[in-house]
């Protein structure tokens, strides 16, 4: 411990002499999963344990040491900026000062954000960029201090992403939406990038070969959660300015920057293994972030603690039950609280009510005998007496009537009155009637809005059940499910987060509360290989994280490259015909041909068993078929005249494979009209030395000559090895008798 | 009375730290509180005592709330405001003697009792608030009195900086007393003062130290690591033997996070299961701690939150996935220990059972401030 003059001289000067560091914070995450509830909030406003995302957002930069923060917001900017004015944050001694910066609603997406900050000449150095939608009690600033030094070391190094391990199976972590970063243990930089969506399900990463020539070491891994803060050079901004088309930070920015050879900037990765970070991506992970915060990941940011926000404080009680301190809420001697349950100032349960592993707003009344589940009600929610509420989110102001069923995965808007008597299906969607009319006053620029949804539609689409299911005295209406088709192309065009695969309804289903894995393959019976391959396949990409040196990466890469690959070899396979074609028409020498081709396979980098193949069947090829009337003397001299003239290029080429040579030879005979030349073929390569007799009766011996299968190509095949086996016998009884052999046809 | 804008800068920083946890550990955070308090007092435009003693009991309610379970930081702004009206009284004392016959009766004689353990208990307030001499009498040269008595206070704080700094060797003075030739100590978990104390016993006597790992924090592995470089013969063992070996053990040796007034102590996690096992083969339970770890408060163990529960990825890995859904982990940072496992206290100001603390606490703060954030 340093005595007191030290500690006092070092901490006076840190504080007025740091460089200051910039944050920019996306308040919209250009997606729609939280409708309806976001209709008439912003996403950056819902209340995550009673605090808004906000505040926890606010609560991370300011434990990192951000001395100033652009918060970027396209919608509902006005509720935005109040919450901000309202805030602790916005006073003089918080050590933060923040602006908000309102973008045009035509931007739609990360990069378009990131130009326009640009151009407003805002960002002046260095900044952290992050969504605002972010919990996390990692200490950022040590991200930042490792970013410094990198970039200290080379102007080179402009972003480094904050990354968490996670186990396979983790709430937290997004299934629908992960991703596999490369990357080398020893720098720490990542040197490729792609993403994983849920579905359709992803086999194979083609992950480039020079990766894996300039690191000796490399770690790839499926099992980090991306928390989404980055730490970037002032450079990443000209960046997105320069490539106007790039939407994403990690699909176009990452991606790019990582494939680009001329731009030649390095990102790095800086992986935790403690502290928390998640995003509430979605309505999942909202679920599985708020409960997080319950069982205390997020220590010291819990609710009895460091809560961000005006909370005013909570007290822990027994069952991890978190009981509001300011205005203490009512319990019923006979309701049963928790475990995990967060009861927020003046909420009530009444007698025989339970509420588990939810979370109750300000001012909650919750019923006698009614049950509370895994849900989340905000503020001034009442579920009366008999209701029961499974896994669902619940609006500001929402009624739950008597003897009212709110089934999983349920969203409801806020002031939605259900009931008495109501039963929503699993996964509806309901907000208030007259909605439009609200949004269109508040919000005017939203009614040339073509994305907005179209309330009267959806009104005027209700049908008798639907009203039989939000129940009697509700004045709510259903959504259209999310599954269906129009929806679905809706979806596709709104939601830029994505690409259009990975936004199928299966891939949003995801992301739902209440939407366990195993539901995808209960409903949809289609998808259930698919989720099962899904499983082994994230599995078997995590088993690969063990570090490889670059020998052992050189095989990952040629079993994940298949496709890839293949597509080279073909583009080789037509070259080598139309060089060797060529050759033939206008003659030219056997060597010149054969280094020509040799350098056309190291070019193109192809085995040598497809030149091999490609040889072989083009100078088969090359013999003309003569009509039967010619006569068997004229056809034989017809393939002399090729074998003699082409057959050194066979030997040139296959020296060491003779066996392959005729392999080859009787595939390709058995799928071609050539299928009666095969035996004056063969005979002629043995004349010629292509083959010696030895190699025939090695080739006679191999399975693969004689095929069992019944197909007509297996038919073929048999009969050239007939063929080929009469050819033998003749060699071993006369090796004078080839004119026989030729009659024996 | 005001303070500096730049001291109240160094307090909400101060406040901050403490509430996300970046400033932890009793002495370090009392450290950090009263350089920023030696901050305000220096900066303070005051023009009576009263008011510097308000504006100090405020900014500690506010470091206090913003960590309520770092009791160090209160108990050094009490520490802090009992030496300022010891300082001032003197002063005062002196200047009535200087400019005019004492008043009352109270002067210096009770001065004199103040920096002394008080003789009676059954004074119904604090003599040093009755003892502060009128507005009115101070209100002609205070502007100068004020000026006059910063260095004292500053000298005042410093004492306490002092005490602080030393306080490790000043509990290990005695420590030659408690631990015999050939004994068998047992501790766990890692303490600064435990370990000074063991180390500074090492000088004159050759003992063993059994260190327990204390789980989920494993903070054993280094205690025993820095004892055998220091020449100790050490044992680590796993928690979980020991019940099992208290029978081998003349002493257990603890450290603490706060004491309380009645006598019972937070102290890290595993140090119930030590003490009672103690108990249980009735080894005497030593407690090593600084005076500023005095806690004015009895009743927080009625609290359940007291115990400040930890995240629970020591106890179980984030990345156990699937498990996580179905289970609740608890990861209690410290334990209560009650007074009746506990046989002697060991601080910088003497050796104390449990039963006296309360009167140790009345004299190192002042009754009336025991309550910071009422005001």
């Amino acid at each position: 411990m340093p005595p007191k003059a030290n500690s006092g001289k070092a901490k006076a000067p840190a504080i007025e002499e740091t460089e200051i560091l910039q944050a920019i914070l996306l308040a919209d995450s250009f997606d729609k999963r939280f409708e309806p509830l976001t209709v008439t909030t912003p996403r950056c406003l819902l209340p995550v344990c009673n605090v808004t995302l906000l505040e926890w957002t606010f609560e991370c930069l300011a434990a990192a040491g951000v001395d100033k923060v652009f918060v970027v917001a396209r919608s509902h900017t006005d509720q935005i900026d109040a919450a901000i004015k309202e805030s602790s944050w916005s006073k003089e001694d918080s050590g933060m000062e923040i602006s908000i910066v309102k973008v045009p609603r035509e931007t739609i997406c990360l990069g378009d954000a990131m130009r326009d900050i640009y151009n407003r000449k805002l960002i002046t150095s260095d900044f952290l960029l992050v969504h605002g939608d972010l919990v996390s009690n990692v200490r950022v600033d040590e991200v930042v201090n490792a970013f410094k030094k990198r970039f200290e070391a080379s102007k080179d190094n402009i972003m480094t992403m904050l990354l968490k391990e996670s186990g396979p199976e983790h709430r937290t972590r997004p299934r629908g939406d992960s991703s596999i970063f490369v990357v080398d243990p020893v720098t720490s930089e990542c040197v490729y990038y792609d993403s994983v969506p849920g579905l359709p399900v992803k086999t194979h990463a083609s992950i480039p070969r020079t990766v894996f020539e300039k690191h000796f070491e490399l770690e790839i891994r499926n099992d980090l959660i991306d928390c989404g803060i980055d730490v970037c050079a002032f450079e990443v901004m000209s960046l997105f300015e320069d490539n106007f088309d790039w939407e994403h930070i990690r699909k176009d920015f990452l991606h790019g920057v990582l494939s680009s050879d001329i731009l030649m900037k390095n990102i790095h990765c800086h992986i935790i293994s403690d502290g928390y970070a998640a995003r509430v991506r979605d309505t999942k992970s909202y679920d599985a972030i708020s409960k997080d915060i319950l069982s205390r990941w997020t220590f010291p940011m819990v609710p009895d603690d460091n809560m961000p926000g005006p909370s005013g404080g909570y007290a822990l009680t027994r069952n991890l039950t978190y009981l509001s301190l300011s205005s203490p809420p009512l319990l019923a001697r006979t309701a049963e609280v928790g475990p995990l349950a967060l009861l927020g100032p003046r909420a009530s349960v009444a007698a025989d009510a339970k509420v588990v592993r939810s979370v109750l707003g300000p001012r909650c009344t919750v019923g006698a005998g009614a049950v509370v589940s895994d849900s989340y009600l905000w503020e001034g929610v009442v579920v009366e007496a008999g209701a029961v509420v499974e896994s669902s989110i619940l609006g500001k102001g929402v009624v739950v009537k008597k003897g009212s069923m709110v089934e999983r995965g349920c969203l409801v808007g806020d002031g939605v009155v259900l009931g008495p008597e109501a039963s929503l299906a699993e996964f509806s969607r309901v907000s208030r009637r007259g909605l439009r009319a609200e949004v269109a006053d508040d919000e005017d620029e939203d009614e040339d809005d073509d994305d907005a949804v179209d309330f009267e539609e959806m009104e005027a689409a209700q049908t008798e059940d639907m009203r039989r299911q939000v129940g009697m005295e509700s004045n709510g209406i259903i959504w259209p499910t999310q599954g269906s088709p129009e929806d679905d192309e809706d979806d596709e065009d709104d939601e830029d987060e994505d690409e259009e695969t990975s936004n199928t309804f299966s891939n949003l289903r995801l992301g739902r509360i209440g939407d366990p894995g195993s539901d995808l393959e209960l409903s949809d019976s289609g998808s259930n290989s698919d989720s099962d391959a899904y499983d082994s396949d994230a599995s078997t990409k995590r088993k690969r994280r063990t570090s490889t040196s670059s020998l052992s990466s050189f095989t990952i890469s040629s079993s994940c490259l298949n496709p890839a690959v293949s597509a080279v070899e073909r583009e080789f396979r037509l070259e080598a015909h139309a060089t060797l074609v060529r050759a033939f028409s206008d003659g030219h020498r056997v060597a010149d041909c054969a280094a020509e081709l040799k350098t056309l396979r190291l070019a193109t980098n192809a085995p040598w068993r497809a030149m091999h193949e490609v040889v072989v069947r083009t100078v088969a090829d090359e013999v003309k078929v003569l009509p039967a009337e010619s006569g068997a003397a004229a056809q034989s001299k017809e393939i002399a005249r090729v074998v003699v003239r082409w057959g050194p290029l066979i030997s040139t080429i296959a020296g060491s494979e003779p066996v392959d040579t005729i392999s080859i030879l009787q595939e390709h005979c058995a799928r071609s009209a050539r299928l009666g030349l095969f035996g004056q073929m063969l005979a002629s390569f043995y004349q010629n030395d292509i083959v010696e007799d030895d190699d025939i009766s090695a080739w006679h011996k191999l399975p693969a000559s004689n095929p069992d299968a019944t197909n007509e190509i297996s038919e073929n095949m048999r009969k050239c090895w007939t063929v080929g086996g009469k050819l033998l016998e003749h060699l071993e009884a006369d090796s004078e008798s080839e004119d026989e052999d030729e009659d024996s046809e | 009375m005001s303070a500096g804008p730049s001291s109240l800068k160094h307090v909400e920083s101060l406040a901050n730290r403490l509430r996300r946890r970046q400033v932890c550990g009793s002495r370090q955070a009392a450290l950090e509180t009263l350089f920023v308090l030696q901050k305000v007092v220096s900066e303070a435009r005051f023009s009576h005592i009263e008011e510097l003693l308000d504006l100090v009991k405020s900014i500690g309610a506010r470091l206090v709330k913003a960590q309520p379970k770092e009791h160090s930081v209160g108990n050094t702004v009490r520490k802090a405001l009992h030496h300022i009206r010891e300082e001032y009284n003197t002063a005062a004392a002196q200047n009535s003697k200087t400019k005019g016959p004492p008043q009352t009766g109270f002067s210096i004689s009770n001065f004199l009792l103040t920096g002394q353990p008080k003789k009676h208990s059954s004074h119904p307030k604090s003599p040093a608030v009755e003892k502060l001499p009128s507005v009115d009498r101070m209100d002609a040269n205070s502007e100068d009195f004020a000026e006059g008595l910063k260095p004292l206070l500053m000298d005042a704080m410093q004492d306490i900086v002092d005490e602080l700094e030393t306080v490790y060797d000043n509990v290990s003075k005695t420590a030659k007393d408690h631990i015999h030739s050939d004994e068998i100590i047992l501790t766990i978990g890692k303490s600064r003062t435990v370990e000074a104390f063991l180390k500074s016993a090492a000088h004159h006597r050759k003992f063993t130290v059994i260190v327990a790992e204390s789980g989920p924090s494993y903070t054993g592995h280094d205690m025993a690591r820095n004892l055998s470089a220091a020449g100790i013969s050490t044992f680590l063992v796993p928690d979980s033997s020991l019940h099992a070996i208290m029978s081998r053990v003349n002493k257990v040796i603890l450290g603490a996070h706060a004491i309380l007034a009645n006598g019972g102590m937070f102290a890290m996690t595993g140090s119930l299961l030590a003490a009672t096992a103690a108990r249980v083969h009735s080894t005497p339970v030593v407690v090593c701690a600084g005076q500023f770890k005095l806690t004015p408060l009895w009743n927080l163990y009625h609290e359940y939150g007291a115990l400040d529960f930890t995240d629970p990825s020591r106890v179980l890995g984030f990345d156990e996935g699937k498990l996580l859904e179905n289970v609740e982990v608890l990861n209690p940072y410290y334990d209560y220990v009650n007074p009746e496992l506990v046989h002697v206290y060991i601080t910088n100001d003497g050796d104390h059972p449990p039963s006296s603390v309360y009167r140790l606490i009345k004299e190192t703060y002042d009754d009336e401030d025991h309550e910071l954030q009422t005001r």
